[in-house]
């Protein structure tokens, strides 16, 4: 074994590096926060302020999942707000009526099929670093959206889109009730599948789940493509709740995402951390903002306020080095 | 520490008096004793070789003596006088210097880059004199006897060499104390010769080297005195020339050495054979080669570094690509494998370096031992957590992975432990060839003897196995054939009387050697 | 010069190989070269390539100091932010009684320390990825400079702007002083301890603490440098359009990273250099010129350069490291 000092550290950052602290923390913080907010403000708890929350939680809590999956095979997505804009400008980029449903979806799994392919390939073929592989897939998506909509973007958003943004079912938003089919969905596959094993088995040592039969490639391949498939139905759904054509719908997720995901304890490096980590971190993210603007804090301080969470957060992480 | 390459000479009058000794030294972990009222001292000038199990309290005493532990009880002394080290760099500074199995270097910088890391010598202005830096580089390693030029790149060095440069670093920091920990580990043969010669050169110009390894012919072919610990305890320090390798082991495991290779097996003249190789080539490394291992049976892959076992045995599981030849697994016979097809045909593959290739240190013990083996722990695609959880225990239970739990972590067990975990995890999935690269590497005796058992136990059931290890006493304690290998051939075999060291080991080098007496032949 | 593995001898071993990645990507802007100048016969003129020399100014100087904290296996995500807030307090303190621009260009730069700093102090004490230390640095500063100015402040002094504008015998001055500042770097990395040790850190951090190297002064300094060279585009963008604005440098962050990887620095350190860099910049700002000048529409600009940057990518000579 290398450890060189083994000096005594405080107890409190050792029980703070712990795996429990990882698995656990996020979700004592989360409890935490809720309480505190309720406490600066009032509203806070009130029904519409929720649910307001709520909706804005939707598409970043969609984003987040495929993030995760990016994130544990040791990558990372940074194309996912180019690809949410796309799914967006595809979606007005037909009559407008529900007739066209059928065609933006396809078209969507489509573009985001490519996409993460794109990315897939080139990391796991090429070797290119996931940071700028999937920068480069987002400026190429960008392009292709700007050459389409010439710049200024044009066109109608179906009605059954207005419904996915802002619609409510049996009392709850729409977006709300996807999010929560795709993360029971996503976390049976990550946590209780075989292929969720397999995923955790690459991030953790890719040589090691090669020679036990897996394919490294094969499974980043997947994730990517599952990251880019989440991140377009995300698109889909803020399309919906914008109403018209934006190319920057979505923009600032990538970085948000990934920022949720290490604040919901997935590392960097791949092979540690889970589902409702990254949610968490990701509805963390969501309640500072919403109780921020609550308590009347300036645009400036939120900005601010969320520097010293993300870096706070991630600080509870500190892990040993394993050697 | 600025570059000057000679280490101080010794002092060889009066009273022979050590260069660093501790006394009494006590160091307790959690739950453990890791040392317990320690006594050891090395002098100036010789080579004295550290032996004992896993857990027996080498490294901690290592450890200790370098700085990177504080002792709760006891003194250490250095020269005579008692030193108290505030840290490992502290240690450093006053000449103890360790030599890691993991090299501490840095692949992109040169070789004399990485001899005077953090003391460069400087120029007038102030910058890197890169040209002086070359030139006592060239010195230090001339004086080692090293062919090496200063300003390769370290990463493109083979593993032999970058050690070499490990001990040029120590030269020179004006080294008096050097530990060196399993240095043969990943070299063998010529390569641990010149390794020899080396450290000989640096014990008579006075340096105090500490000796670590497994390989108890190594111990009587380079060592001045040995000391045997056990359970954190001293056994008790003796001249090696005074020592046979029985006594040795005795005093490491309370345990006679032959008894931990259980029986061979003799096999009747129609047993199927299990696995056929033909013509095998493998990138660069391996030529022509076939072999066969019938059900049953323990076939030893000898030869030295480099010869080509691992990725012969890579090419026949498929994790390296194999350019030409055929490989048949119970009558199917295919040209090109991959590790799932070789899974399926029931090949299993331990590999060589456990941590990077084959444990998967996130996750926990039931969850490697099922890692072959997801579809039997999982319905529709989905894992069932009691299976894996059973899985685990009984792996446990069979191969005696003491201190061990199915959820618990693997990082933290034993060598002997990790291999276990390995093992059980191929068990379940392998039914015709297991093939094991250095099973017993950096495991303990007692481990080792548990390991052979298992391996026997495999065989009785009708398995065969291919077994690739540099320890020729293990070699012949294990195999009922021995396939020796040689620059990427299969150079011969041998069995029965002609299994000895001696003809293994002409065939690995296709030199002529004088028969030695067993004390001092080398591990291949 | 490069990626310093050895001083004299075999040249090709030891010099051209291990920086294989850099004179591939020269290669690249040569051939860049000629195809502009078949597609266009003002491309390859003196006074274009002396206006493209000009306007990489900016690019050029925040991707020295990125290149360096990259190096050493990190990132900095917060020099937009810090362009921004540099840009913004040289144009808006430029009046100040206390000496003038002078002192408002002083004033910004220790500011610009003080920041690289608390982000070298927050990676070493936190033990957090430098890429969060720095987003979130990055969020506080954008924060910070919205307090003192929701828009563009105050203006810098006349003469200023030759700062952004000056030529001398038809050379642009301070585009011509970058250049050579990367060249005076890229000596620093290759012969004084300091500059050999970012390449240690990033090479194996751990075998750097092992070894005594003196880890986290090397990371307070790459962090350091990083937001002087930040604080220095800021300047010269305040210079350049007159007056800073607080969203400023909101493009500059990943922008400073294309030209980096471009040339040959990998993400995970330890391999690269400066000069690489510096042909990155150009080759990035060339492909933006001869997009111009073939009449492409800008809307598809940005298709060319991610497939422009996808390529350089990927045949990348150098030997690649497995990553996810």
């Amino acid at each position: 074994m290398n450890s060189v000092v083994s000096k005594r550290r405080p107890p409190i950052a050792r029980f703070l590096s712990t795996e429990l602290l990882r698995r656990y923390g996020i979700f004592l913080f989360l409890v935490l926060l809720v309480a505190v907010s309720g406490v600066l403000s009032p509203t806070f708890l009130r029904a519409d302020n929720v649910v307001n929350m709520l909706v804005q939680f939707a598409p970043l809590g969609i984003v987040v999942i495929g993030q995760v999956f990016v994130i544990l095979v040791g990558g990372l997505d940074l194309s996912v707000a180019s690809v949410m804009a796309t799914a967006a400008v595809i979606a007005t980029a037909f009559d407008g009526t529900n007739a066209s449903a059928p065609a933006i979806f396809g078209a969507t799994f489509v573009m985001c099929l490519c996409a993460g392919l794109l990315n897939g390939l080139l990391v796991t073929k090429r070797q290119v670093s996931p940071f700028l592989a999937t920068f480069a897939t987002a400026v190429v998506l960008q392009g292709i959206r700007f050459a389409y909509t010439q710049g200024s973007p044009s066109g109608n958003v179906p009605p059954l889109f207005h419904t996915m943004g802002t619609g409510t079912l049996g009392g709850a938003p729409v977006s709300v009730l996807m999010l929560a089919v795709c993360a029971v969905v996503f976390g049976v596959l990550l946590h209780l599948s075989t292929f969720g094993r397999r995923v955790y088995m690459v991030g953790g040592n890719a040589e090691s789940a090669r020679l036990v039969g897996v394919s490294p490639d094969l499974v980043r391949i997947v994730c990517y493509v599952i990251s880019a498939l989440l991140a377009g139905v995300a698109g889909l759904a803020l399309s919906g709740y914008v109403g018209i054509v934006d190319n920057w719908v979505g923009r600032g997720f990538e970085l948000d995402s990934i920022v949720a995901a290490v604040m919901g304890g997935l590392a960097l490096s791949g092979g540690r951390g889970s589902l409702p980590g990254g949610l968490a971190g990701a509805a963390i993210l969501v309640i500072v903002f919403n109780i921020v603007l609550l308590i009347g804090m300036p645009v400036q301080a939120q900005i601010i306020v969320k520097g010293v969470i993300i870096i706070g957060a991630s600080a509870c992480y500190v892990t040993r080095r394993l050697r | 520490m600025s570059g000057q390459q000679t280490v101080a000479p010794a002092t060889n009058e009066g009273p022979i008096r050590d260069r660093i000794e501790v006394l009494q030294v006590t160091k307790r972990f959690p739950g453990v004793k890791s040392l317990d009222a320690v006594s050891f001292g090395v002098r100036a000038g010789e080579i004295h070789a550290l032996v004992g199990e896993n857990g027996a309290g080498k490294s901690t005493l290592m450890k200790v003596m370098a700085g990177a532990y504080l002792p709760d009880e006891g003194e250490i002394r250095f020269d005579g006088q008692p030193v108290q080290w505030k840290s490992a760099a502290d240690a450093k500074r006053r000449g103890i210097h360790v030599i890691y199995q993991e090299l501490v270097l840095f692949p992109q910088s040169s070789v004399a880059e990485n001899i005077f890391a953090g003391a460069e010598p400087r120029s007038r202005f102030g910058t890197v004199d890169h040209r002086q830096m070359n030139g006592l580089a060239q010195t230090l390693l001339a004086e080692l006897g090293v062919q090496l030029d200063p300003r390769e790149r370290v990463g493109n060095l083979s593993v032999a060499d970058q050690q070499m440069v490990e001990i040029a670093k120590a030269m020179a920091a004006e080294t008096r104390v050097l530990v060196l920990d399993e240095p043969t580990a990943v070299i063998a043969g010529k390569e641990v010769q010149l390794l020899f010669e080396r450290l000989r050169v640096l014990r008579d110009k006075g340096v105090a080297i500490i000796y670590i390894s497994h390989r108890l012919e190594e111990i009587f072919a380079l060592c001045d005195r040995v000391t045997v610990m056990k359970d954190g305890r001293k056994v008790g320090t003796q001249p090696v020339s005074e020592t046979t390798r029985d006594g040795l082991v005795r005093m490491m495991v309370g345990r006679e050495m032959n008894e931990i290779y259980p029986p061979k097996a003799s096999l009747p003249n129609d047993t199927p054979t299990l696995l056929a190789v033909e013509g095998l080539q493998v990138g660069k490394r391996v030529f022509d080669a076939s072999l066969a291992v019938r059900a049953g049976e323990i076939v030893g892959l000898a030869g030295m570094v480099g010869s080509g076992r691992t990725e012969l045995a890579s090419g026949i599981f498929g994790a390296m690509r194999a350019v030409r030849g055929t490989i048949e697994v119970r009558g199917t016979r295919r040209k090109r494998m991959t590790p799932n097809a070789a899974i399926r045909l029931g090949l299993g593959f331990v590999t060589e370096d456990r941590k990077s290739q084959g444990l998967l240190m996130y996750l926990n013990v039931a969850q490697n031992v099922t890692a072959t083996t997801l579809k039997r722990v999982s319905r529709f695609g989905l894992l069932r957590a009691g299976a894996e959880r059973d899985a685990g225990a009984l792996a446990i239970k069979e191969y005696g992975i003491a201190g061990a739990r199915p959820g618990g972590g693997v990082a933290t067990l034993s060598g002997g432990n990790q291999q276990k975990v390995l093992i059980s995890r191929w068990v379940r999935v392998c039914d015709s060839v297991l093939i094991l690269d250095e099973p017993t590497r950096g495991v303990d005796v007692g481990a080792k003897a548990e390991i052979y058992r298992v391996m026997r136990q495999l065989t009785a059931r009708g398995l065969g196995i291919l077994m690739i290890s540099s320890e020729l006493q293990e070699v012949i304690g294990m195999s009922d054939r021995v396939l020796v290998m040689r620059e990427g051939r299969i150079a011969g075999e041998v069995s029965g009387a002609q299994m000895t060291e001696h003809d293994i080991m002409r065939l690995a080098t296709g030199a002529q050697l004088q028969p030695h007496g067993g004390e001092h032949a080398f591990a291949s | 010069m490069l990626s310093p593995a050895s001083s004299n001898g075999n040249l090709f071993k030891h010099h051209i190989a291990p920086n294989g990645a850099a004179y591939a990507v020269g290669a690249l802007l040569l051939v860049l070269l000629f195809a502009g100048a078949y597609v266009s016969d003002r491309f390859a003129t003196l006074p274009n390539l002396l206006n493209v020399h000009q306007q990489a100014t900016g690019l050029a100087m925040v991707a020295l100091g990125q290149t360096v904290a990259i190096l050493t296996g990190g990132i900095d995500l917060s020099v937009g932010s810090l362009i921004s807030v540099t840009a913004t307090l040289t144009s808006g303190l430029a009046d100040n009684p206390y000496g003038g621009w002078g002192t408002a260009i002083a004033a910004v730069l220790v500011l610009s320390i003080a920041v690289g700093l608390a982000n070298g102090f927050l990676v070493l004490w936190l033990r957090v990825h430098p890429l969060i230390v720095t987003l979130g640095m990055g969020a506080v500063l954008q924060g910070a400079i919205l307090y003192y100015s929701t828009g563009p402040a105050g203006n810098v002094p006349d003469g200023f702007d030759s700062l952004a504008y000056g030529r001398y015998a038809g050379i642009p001055v301070t585009a011509t002083l970058v250049v050579l500042l990367y060249f005076a770097v890229s000596f620093f990395m290759r012969h004084f301890n300091l500059g050999r040790y970012v390449y240690m850190v990033g090479d194996d951090e751990h075998a750097a603490t092992l070894t005594g190297i003196p880890r986290a002064r090397v990371i307070l300094f790459v962090y350091a440098f990083s937001a002087v060279c930040a604080g220095l585009t800021g300047i010269y963008l305040a210079a350049q359009f007159g007056s800073g604005q607080p969203y400023l440098g909101a493009n500059y962050t990943l922008a400073s990273i294309t030209p980096v990887v471009v040339g040959g620095t990998v993400l995970s350190g330890g391999r690269g250099g400066v000069i690489g860099t510096l042909i990155g910049v150009y080759l990035l700002s060339l492909l933006n010129n001869l997009i111009n000048f073939a009449g492409i529409p800008s809307h598809y600009q940005l298709v060319i350069q991610g497939a422009a940057i996808i390529v350089a990518v990927s045949v990348n000579l150098q030997r690649k490291r497995v990553s996810a």
